[in-house]
């Protein structure tokens, strides 16, 4: 291939993507150049800088049309820039997490932990706009081997290293899992081009080989199912949740998952959507396979929020509530609405909001005190007010009471299994009963905050970045809670993914 | 019985008995041979399926450089041979080896009749020459985004194996 033909692709509409991968570079760069014992906080805004600069790049390319690079290799559609949408502003948000993270032991390395972010960051975003397997593949890695080293940061921090080798445990056998799934699809279609992929297995007739295909569905989506932390594939999430840094956890429950969910959707829709099944009609095997993406969802939803319940260590609280959030949003996929898509990105959003708000407050509160333990949000209202206040407002949220976005997103999800034919009763009940559960550990926290006696008489410090956190989380919470015709307005300009399989 | 197939039937056996003789084993170091037989096997796997290229990857990387760099892991870090029994239950273990045979039997059962049609005929021609011209020209973007994956591998291990000096200075 000469470099005529290579600088005939558009390079542009990858714009977002250099600009994270020059200032990852350049961070790293910096980092080996600067003297040893100067404070490396400033690369944080440098990162942030970057991050904010390929947000405002992916905005001016929101109204290009589908492109292709490469045989597909990157392609950049709506479902991409919808999602990369996402990826963006959770990154910059827990970047500016990051920056204010003080444990109490004397953590060092800052700089890597802000280029192993952005390249987190990069393999994310490469996962949402590709249609080759390989690079799907390639970017998941990316994603997950920065992802490993994040969490075991702490050096000193005997949990942060228990959990790093949890996660690279854990990730490698699921990867290796998912890549075995890929090598039979990849066997029965001779390319690792999705589409071509798809026409390949469209013409699939034989009995024999359609049940390999669903083998082989059935192989990769327990891979995935690691790396969205459903059950029963979930069981590193409270130990690595745990250990990790704090705005590590939050990168993985918001950023990492919406990466995970958003490999799901791009490989089963383009792939499994057309090949023709046994059995039942309309034929096709994503739908055949729909009654074990519900089963799966249903287990999510029951064991996060059961599970979650006897938790006293907030971040593993969370990394349960996280998990059955995974679960609502596994129902999403399951019930293969039309409005799947729009539905999930939406939840998405909202929780990303939520969640990230929360985890700014509980930053502040965990390192301040040096615990983990539930009782240290005892009396916050009294410590500090709008704090508590503010952290109300995203378990609430989070709860999915009205007024809230997650109420909304658990709506559009609740109606989506209506909505299709026949409707899925029995996973919309089992997601009803589940939230009535999540209520018991979202209001434990709500009483320890307003009712309990004060834990420690000092006054809580919020510094600077945080407060921002929390105020853009709460904003977006309230406001996609009472106006979600705003985000739905953002999402009519994808026409609802229509160029999705194109 | 052709050749080739009585081949492919050591080469596996080896290679499954390499892998549960690492499993089984209790000395790091038995357990190094008994992977390196398994990555070779694999190796003259690949020949038989016409990927010399893939193959003589699989000995210089695999039972090359990853067994050696295991290997010097092994004995810089302290190590000593423990020998736990787990408390693992019987009925956990039985569930195991019930779930792995049921697995297996599934997929067994798709793959023993499977029907590919014929064979590929032109495997071995050029093979070497059209993994490079398809690496640079249509695979760019995922080979590039592999260089980035192997400097965050670089800079992890650094920092996670590296000794806070400055402590010991203080």
């Amino acid at each position: 291939m000469s470099w005529d033909t290579l600088l005939q692709y558009k390079w542009g509409v990858m714009t977002p993507e250099f600009v994270i991968l020059g200032v990852a570079t350049v961070l790293s760069l910096i980092d080996l150049l600067m003297p040893n014992d100067k404070d490396r906080r400033p690369l944080g805004w440098f990162a942030l800088a970057g991050v904010i600069v390929a947000l405002v790049s992916l905005i001016g390319l929101l109204s290009v049309d589908r492109t292709s690079i490469l045989n597909d290799t990157f392609r950049l559609d709506a479902f991409g820039k919808a999602f990369k949408f996402l990826l963006l502003v959770g990154a910059s948000l827990v970047l500016l997490l990051s920056m204010d993270y003080k444990p109490k032991e004397n953590m060092k390395y800052y700089g890597e932990f802000y280029y192993l972010f952005l390249t987190a960051l990069l393999g994310a975003m490469i996962m949402t706009s590709s249609g080759d397997l390989i690079t799907l593949f390639v970017g998941l890695e990316l994603l997950s081997i920065s992802s490993y080293i994040l969490a075991g940061l702490r050096k000193a921090h005997r949990l942060s290293n228990e959990s790093a080798m949890k996660y690279v445990i854990n990730g490698g056998i699921s990867t290796a899992i998912t890549l075995f799934g890929m090598s039979y699809v990849f066997g029965f279609a001779g390319s690792t081009n999705l589409k071509k992929i798809a026409i390949q297995l469209s013409a699939l007739q034989d009995s024999s080989q359609q049940y390999v295909l669903a083998l082989a569905f059935l192989i990769m989506f327990v891979g995935l199912s690691f790396k969205l932390a459903s059950a029963p594939f979930h069981m590193w999430a409270p130990d690595v949740y745990q250990g990790a840094p704090t705005p590590v956890t939050a990168f993985l429950s918001v950023v990492s998952k919406t990466a995970g969910f958003v490999i799901v959707l791009r490989l089963f829709i383009t792939l499994f959507a057309s090949v023709p099944s046994q059995g039942k009609e309309p034929s096709s095997m994503l739908l055949s396979m729909q009654d074990y993406i519900a089963f799966l969802a249903g287990a999510t939803m029951i064991i996060g929020n059961t599970i979650a319940l006897k938790q006293r260590n907030v971040k593993r609280l969370f990394a349960y509530s996280s998990i059955a959030h995974a679960g609502y949003l596994l129902v999403g996929f399951a019930v293969m609405s039309w409005v799947m898509i729009d539905s999930m990105w939406f939840y998405l959003a909202a929780y990303l909001l939520m969640n990230l708000g929360a985890f700014a407050i509980l930053q502040v509160i965990t390192d301040q005190s040096g615990s983990e333990d539930i009782s240290q949000f005892a009396g916050l209202y009294r410590r500090q007010p709008l704090l508590a206040v503010l952290m109300g407002i995203f378990v609430l949220s989070l709860a999915g009471i009205p007024g809230t976005a997650g109420f909304i997103g658990k709506v559009h999800i609740f109606i989506g299994a209506f909505a299709t034919e026949p409707a899925h009763y029995v996973l919309a009940s089992i997601m009803i009963a589940t939230t009535v559960v999540s209520y018991v550990y979202y209001f434990g926290l709500f009483t320890q905050m307003f009712f309990r006696p004060v834990a420690a008489h000092e006054s809580v410090k919020v510094p600077l970045g945080v407060m921002l956190v929390v105020a853009i989380c709460a904003l977006g919470t309230i406001i996609l809670g009472i106006a979600p015709s705003l985000a739905y307005n953002f999402l009519d300009q994808f026409q609802h993914f229509s160029d999705f399989l194109r | 019985m052709s050749g080739e197939y009585l081949a492919f039937l050591g080469l596996a056996l080896v290679a499954i008995a390499g892998g549960v003789l690492m499993l089984n084993v209790t000395k790091v170091m038995h357990m190094f041979v008994a992977l390196v037989f398994t990555f070779i096997s694999i190796a003259g796997l690949y020949v038989l399926l016409s990927a010399e290229f893939v193959a003589a990857v699989q000995v210089l990387i695999y039972s090359g450089a990853i067994t050696i760099i295991m290997l010097f892991g092994i004995m810089l870090t302290r190590h000593q041979d423990e020998e736990k029994e787990g408390a693992k239950s019987a009925w956990r273990k039985w569930l195991t080896a019930l779930a792995v045979f049921a697995f297996g039997a599934v997929v067994y059962r798709g793959i023993y009749h499977l029907d590919f049609g014929g064979q590929a005929t032109h495997l071995h021609e050029k093979n070497t020459e059209q993994i490079g011209v398809a690496l640079y020209s249509k695979y760019m973007i995922p080979f590039e985004i592999t260089s980035v994956i192997l400097l965050v591998a670089l800079v992890g291990a650094i920092v996670l194996a590296k000794k806070e000096d400055e402590e010991v200075g203080s």
